[in-house]
């Protein structure tokens, strides 16, 4: 009785996970479509544009090497996007680790309140701010081809207010390693740059991967600078172009290639920096 | 090396609660202060107010005759080892030791060449921190990052860390708190060997009363932010102020009865379970002298001045067996009363009889004595040794620190007194009314 019981377990068991095989197995396939439908158009050399075929009918590098032709501006778009990643990335890794210590660790008034105000801040979604944000960068400049700036002082600016993961980070750091500095001769930066930072490697490694891929996919708001100046697009802004009705027939292979250049120093930092990655997302939550 | 003076020191949170109140103390140089009692004293932040970490709310604190209310930790001269070690985990343990020495950018004269340099060498640097080591017994895990030692193995890198550094005061906040218990026994050796080499002053926080008592030149017992008594340990073991300390000190605690003191013919006593016992001795003389008269007491013995016999004779109790605790070179017996009142008797081991052994059995009747001399004898009302001088600090009520009666006295006066209590209904009446008050001024 016992034992046909434990088959009947076993048996709904197997059941079970037959079937979540299945739907978990028809995600992937939907998930991974369009990145190997992507990788397969930019290797198809027998025409530019939209063919319908998911298979190459010829092989070949040549939407590759279009890209980095003189007569292509896809190199000043990856260039742009590169040096307004790289920006954002330190300017915002170093804005983000300093207001989390500062949160973490100093008692001050109105702490509380401004942390409740970057919260409810941090709800509303950032393109409401688009439209103002483009008259202040109108006025200084910072639009069309010279748009890159503008793009890099308003994710600068704003880095302060993704400080709740680094903070989580940190609050489960004891505070008897900063008092100790102290006691033995360290004043408040030698705290932090000494003993703090160096243990926070795993949630610096989060914040720079975090505040690269930001800037890197940005559509609308670099769209919204850019206003159709090509000198002053990033990549997928760029990349986009060539996908209106007046160039997809002739730029559709391209803009696979171009994705495919896109999608690889991502790839290359994730491959690099993915323990310290999940390191930093876990970390505020399963230390100490 | 130098002298910690705290005049009138006070710690009041956000202005609200007060952590620490009116602590005076005048550390000598060289001292092996401890700090003792429970969790919630305020033995900690006292400590933590000398170091710098915590503000000072009123009061004054002075090391080597200087105010440093105002200092910053690291120009306060001291090293301080942490309950939790906060030994830094990127560090090897010789970086860790070399941490204070490397952020020391005093002016100082090279050994080597004469000349005026800022902070130390490499070399010294070098020199100071195998020299801790050696002293330690860490040599070997110098290259080691913390992660890789033991508990133990941590508490000496702490210990090593606030050693290399030439500081005026050593400060430690329950170093053994995290240690194992043999482990524990065996640092508490090491620290005062520690101490006789490094031979400055010290401040040791603990709530293990054995670590107070065996390292400590005095003791300064706390209870609620309040000063309980300060004294060396002989004295807080032996002659403690009020019943608060006489119950912390010494384990298990010391047995405490409600009774009355007797004097006859300047001659005391004390009735107890029916049995009446002559206060003769020392103890008897200090009453007289004290002009102590009859009255109701609370009396206390410690477990270990009382002892349990098989033959009755006229000054011992009858009490019945209720539980036995084997510790090895003693027993701890839990005896009854005839009216159920309970006392523990620490009986050691090495002298005992086999009949005596056999007679202490759980419902076997037995009797309990103890010398005069064992007596300790408390008020009542406020907790006070009947023969404690005057500036003893009451453990019960309010506690008032010495020279501030008449101010507590005023207060009591100045308070609004309290008329007969409301009844819930006119409580209810009261508390509509406001509520309508508060909805018409909306």
């Amino acid at each position: 009785m016992q034992e046909k019981k434990l088959a009947s377990l076993s048996g709904r068991r197997r059941l079970g996970n037959i079937f979540t095989y299945i739907g978990l197995s028809l995600i992937s396939v939907i998930w991974i479509t369009p990145f190997v439908f992507l990788v397969l158009q930019s290797f198809d050399v027998s025409s530019t544009g939209l063919t319908g075929n998911v298979w190459p009918e010829k092989w070949g590098l040549g939407n590759f090497a279009y890209l980095f032709s003189a007569d292509c501006n896809f190199l000043q778009w990856y260039f742009n996007t590169f040096i307004i990643a790289l920006a954002v990335c330190v300017g915002q890794t170093i804005m983000q680790i300093m207001m989390a210590y500062a949160l973490s660790r100093f008692r001050f008034r109105f702490r509380k309140g401004l942390m409740n105000v970057m919260l409810v801040l941090g709800m509303f979604p950032g393109f409401l701010t688009m439209i103002v944000l483009y008259e202040v960068l109108k006025t200084m400049g910072f639009t069309g081809d010279n748009s890159v700036p503008g793009l890099i002082l308003v994710s600068i600016a704003s880095s302060g207010m993704g400080y709740y993961v680094a903070k989580g980070f940190l609050d489960t750091m004891p505070k008897s390693l900063d008092e100790a500095a102290m006691v033995d001769g360290a004043n408040r930066f030698q705290v932090f740059y000494k003993v703090i930072m160096p243990l926070c490697k795993p949630i610096v490694i989060y914040i720079i991967l975090t505040s690269f891929m930001g800037p890197w996919g940005d559509y609308i708001f670099a769209a919204t600078l850019a206003k159709g100046a090509s000198a002053g697009m990033n990549v997928a802004t760029g990349l986009t172009s060539w996908l209106s009705a007046a160039n997809v027939a002739g730029y559709f292979k391209y803009f696979c290639a171009g994705g495919v250049i896109v999608a690889i120093p991502v790839i290359i930092l994730f491959l690099f920096l993915q323990k310290y990655y999940v390191e930093g997302v876990t970390g505020g939550a399963v230390k100490g | 090396m130098a002298r910690v003076q705290l005049i009138d020191v006070k710690k009041i949170y956000q202005g609200k609660v007060t952590a620490v109140h009116d602590f005076n103390l005048d550390i000598a140089d060289k001292e092996f202060v401890v700090f003792v009692g429970p969790s919630g004293c305020g033995k900690s932040t006292t400590l933590r107010m000398v170091a710098g970490l915590e503000d000072i709310s009123e009061g004054e604190c002075y090391i080597d005759g200087e105010l440093v209310n105002d200092l910053l930790p690291k120009d306060r001269h001291i090293s301080m080892v942490f309950q939790n070690y906060a030994l830094y985990p990127h560090l090897t343990v010789f970086e860790n030791m070399a941490f204070p020495l490397r952020l020391d950018k005093s002016l100082r004269t090279d050994p080597k060449t004469g000349k005026q340099i800022k902070g130390y060498t490499q070399d010294e640097i070098f020199e100071k921190v195998t020299e801790a080591a050696k002293v330690l017994d860490i040599t070997r895990f110098l290259t080691r990052k913390p992660k890789a030692l033991s508990g133990g193995q941590r508490q000496r890198v702490a210990i090593g860390r606030a050693m290399v550094k030439d500081c005026k005061v050593f400060l430690m906040d329950e170093p053994l708190s995290n240690l194992d218990a043999k482990l524990r026994n065996q640092m508490r050796a090491e620290i005062i060997l520690l101490r006789k080499r490094i031979n400055t002053t010290f401040i040791y926080v603990t709530h293990d009363q054995t670590e107070a008592m065996t390292l400590g030149d005095r003791i300064v017992c706390m209870r609620d932010g309040f000063i309980m008594q300060v004294g060396t340990p002989a004295e807080l073991f032996d002659s403690p102020d009020n019943l608060f300390v006489a119950q912390f000190i010494g384990a298990p605690m010391m047995n405490t009865f409600n009774t009355h003191l007797n004097v006859s013919g300047g001659k005391y006593s004390v009735e107890l379970f029916g049995v009446n016992i002559p206060v003769t001795g020392e103890k008897g003389k200090a009453l007289a002298e004290k002009k102590v008269e009859a009255q109701d007491i609370l009396l206390g013995v410690r477990p270990e001045h009382m002892t349990l016999k098989i033959k009755k004779d006229a000054v011992s109790i009858p009490v019945n067996v209720e539980v036995c605790e084997m510790m090895g070179s003693e027993i701890h017996v839990h005896v009854l009363t005839k009216d159920n009142t309970k006392i523990i008797v620490r009986m050691p081991t090495i002298n005992m009889s086999p009949e005596e052994k056999a007679s202490l059995v759980q419902g076997n009747e037995v009797y309990l004595s103890f010398e005069p001399k064992a007596m300790h004898f408390f008020n009542p009302e406020n907790e006070k040794s009947l023969l404690a001088g005057p500036n003893a600090v009451n453990s019960k009520g309010p506690i008032i620190l010495p020279g501030h009666e008449k101010a507590e006295e005023q207060k009591a006066e100045e308070a609004p007194v309290c008329g007969p209590e409301k009844s819930e209904e006119e409580a209810l009446k009261e508390a509509k009314e406001k509520k309508e008050a508060k909805k018409e001024a909306k």
